[in-house]
């Protein structure tokens, strides 16, 4: 089985957000750049049925800093890393990258292409069903559990309120990852050294294969909407008021 | 101009969010236009007086699928809207519509935007408002028609479930086309609530990734203790394995509406808030005073939990008299 891995560096959203002057992106100048979260769990999938299978891995990182994660996905199990260049300030466009990733697909006979489910850039659409519609391959996002069965695969899907729904899915196919059949592996520092070594590949883009899309007029922060009223900073005096607050309201200790 | 409200449910139940996809259509329609509700299973007969203010229902069924594959749901509705035409198709961003918007936007090659707000009609465009980096931005997008919107539950108040006669009801056959996917349900794992149902609960104690260790977790279920609360927690807690699934709330968890909800370092990202944003006193602590939690909170601390817990606990401990 040849699988392909999509890996995107996103900027780490969990500090201040501030946009740029044009007010069309956001400044990248001092943000750090992290992989996706449900990447991960994408290449930690992928090198689990590796093992199962003994699948060959090739991962695709494009974003900033993409060096740094194709060596530690090599340092995981990959078989071969790729680059795939990016504009600085770019916004990463599932829409735009979908055409890259079919292109790669094919030219390198995939059976299946597995990715995070979504990215906090994707405003224009997630990579899976991209892919999967363009090359008419079954493709299922919300992924939980993957395993090999026979030729094909059973993928468990979280439908919300607790629900999740297991397929047989026939391969070649497309899946989108919201968590790992079992949680990222770590690795070692040293493992990580041996990996410095491998070689990385660059990969080309290609030009978005849709006519019409949608553009950006202008980004905001969201206004807060100040609704909460706010208790202060001191935890001790926060506590005695939260007590006050449960008591007045009929619902204090049990 | 047609508009297509994507609908969802099982066992002759429509969703929620199928109601605020039709909402959500219907604002968008002008005198002349028709807001057609798509749904695709084995049983909308049962479900057809839920479909709402819609003028139509398109039922695709399969009489043995409980569940159609998202892929066969995009080709049939693509099929029905090469057949009847259509100017714009609102998705609700559930596990189905994360397959559906972008099979059809790229089967269609429409444009399509994620995560939508707000929506307003502008001539032969859209002014689209949206979230990015998980709701910490918005953007302001302009949509050339015909497209796709995948739009966030909650954006829109549910329309009334009022019947539809059965002259407006279209009844598709695609056995067929279920039995010739490529993607075929195994089996369906349903909850078990016998052991908590967070959807009942009074009182809810929810920690996030903020508590930072399995072994904290004891910490703030001592408090719920004292509250007479359940434990609960956001994603990262479940995922971790500190809490089961079934004390996860949000968008893939449980949807819950407590008197109280106090959330323990919980950033309040969008999928959480669909599971927990109509509590009736949301009590939130996060050090971050700019955690989007503090937008739907009706108290906010931004102290450290770990103090709080300690010092709430404390309080709450029952007196020896
Ligand atoms: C399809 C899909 C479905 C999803 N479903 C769900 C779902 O059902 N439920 C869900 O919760 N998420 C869901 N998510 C994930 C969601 O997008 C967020 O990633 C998640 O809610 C973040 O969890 P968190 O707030 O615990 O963690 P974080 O976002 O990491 O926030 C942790 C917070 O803790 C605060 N903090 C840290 N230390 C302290 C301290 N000592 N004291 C006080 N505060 C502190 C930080 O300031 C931060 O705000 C889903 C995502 C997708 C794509």
């Amino acid at each position: 089985m040849n699988i392909l891995v999509i890996l995107r560096m996103v900027p780490d959203a969990a500090g201040e957000l501030l946009l740029t002057g044009d007010g069309l992106g956001i400044d990248r100048e001092w943000l750090d750049f992290q992989l996706n979260d449900f990447d991960d769990h994408a290449l930690e999938d992928a090198i689990l049925l590796k093992e199962a299978t003994g699948a060959k891995v090739t991962v695709i990182a494009i974003g900033e800093g993409t060096n740094r994660i194709l060596q530690m996905a090599a340092a995981r199990g990959a078989d071969e890393v790729i680059a795939l260049p990016c504009e600085e300030d770019e916004l990463l466009s599932s829409r735009d990258l979908a055409a890259t990733v079919v292109d790669l697909a094919r030219a390198r006979s995939a059976d299946l292409v597995v990715c995070g489910v979504q990215s906090s850039e994707d405003l224009f659409g997630q990579l899976a069903p991209y892919v999967g519609a363009m090359l008419d391959w079954p493709h299922i996002s919300g992924t939980n559990r993957i395993e090999a069965s026979g030729g094909g695969l059973h993928v468990t899907q979280e439908r919300g309120a607790g629900v999740s729904v297991t397929y047989e899915v026939v391969l070649p196919a497309v899946l989108g990852v919201q968590t790992a059949t079992k949680a990222p592996r770590y690795v070692s520092g040293s493992k990580l050294r041996e990996a410095s070594k491998t070689p990385i590949g660059r990969g080309e883009r290609q030009a978005s294969s849709f006519t019409l899309s949608a553009s950006i007029e202008g980004l905001r922060i969201p206004e807060e909407t100040g609704s909460a009223q706010q208790l202060g900073e001191d935890a001790e005096n926060v506590a005695e008021r939260i007590v006050a607050i449960l008591e007045s309201n009929g619902i204090g200790r049990r | 101009m047609k508009i297509y409200a994507c609908t969802e449910g099982r066992s002759g139940q429509v969703d929620a969010v199928s109601l605020e996809m039709i909402a959500a259509a219907r604002s968008l329609a002008r005198d002349g236009d028709d807001v057609i509700a798509f749904f695709a299973g084995s049983a909308a007969a049962d479900a057809a007086g839920k479909f709402g203010t819609a003028d139509r229902l398109v039922a695709a069924i399969a009489p043995e699928a409980d569940i159609v594959v998202a892929g066969t749901y995009a080709r049939q509705l693509c099929d029905v809207i090469a057949a009847e035409g259509a100017g714009i198709v609102v998705v609700p961003y559930s596990a189905n519509g994360l397959d559906v918007a972008s099979s059809v936007a790229a089967r269609l090659d429409w444009p399509l935007v994620s995560y939508v707000e707000k929506i307003a009609r502008d001539g032969q465009s859209l002014s689209v408002v949206a979230q990015l980096y998980g709701g910490k931005v918005l953007a302001d997008c302009s949509v050339p028609l015909p497209a796709v919107l995948m739009v966030n539950p909650g954006a829109f108040a549910e329309a009334t479930a009022t019947p539809l006669s059965p002259d407006r009801i279209d009844t598709i056959d695609i056995a067929e086309l279920v039995a010739a996917s490529r993607v075929r349900p195994i089996s369906i794992d349903l909850p078990d609530f016998s052991d908590v149902d967070l959807k009942a609960a009074e009182r809810i104690v929810c920690v996030g990734r903020g508590i930072g260790d399995e072994a904290s977790i004891d910490l703030a279920r001592d408090l719920a203790a004292l509250l007479g609360a359940e434990i609960a927690g956001s994603r990262p807690v479940v995922d971790n394995g500190w809490l089961p699934k079934l004390r996860q709330v949000g968008k893939s968890g449980q949807k819950v509406k407590p008197k109280l909800y106090m959330a323990l370092g919980v950033s309040g990202a969008p999928e959480h808030l669909e599971g927990m944003g109509q509590s009736d006193m949301i009590i939130a602590v996060n050090t971050d005073p700019k955690a989007p939690i503090f937008n739907v909170a009706h108290y906010g601390a931004t102290c450290d939990l770990f103090e709080l817990m300690s010092s709430l606990s404390e309080r709450l401990q029952p007196s020896d008299t």
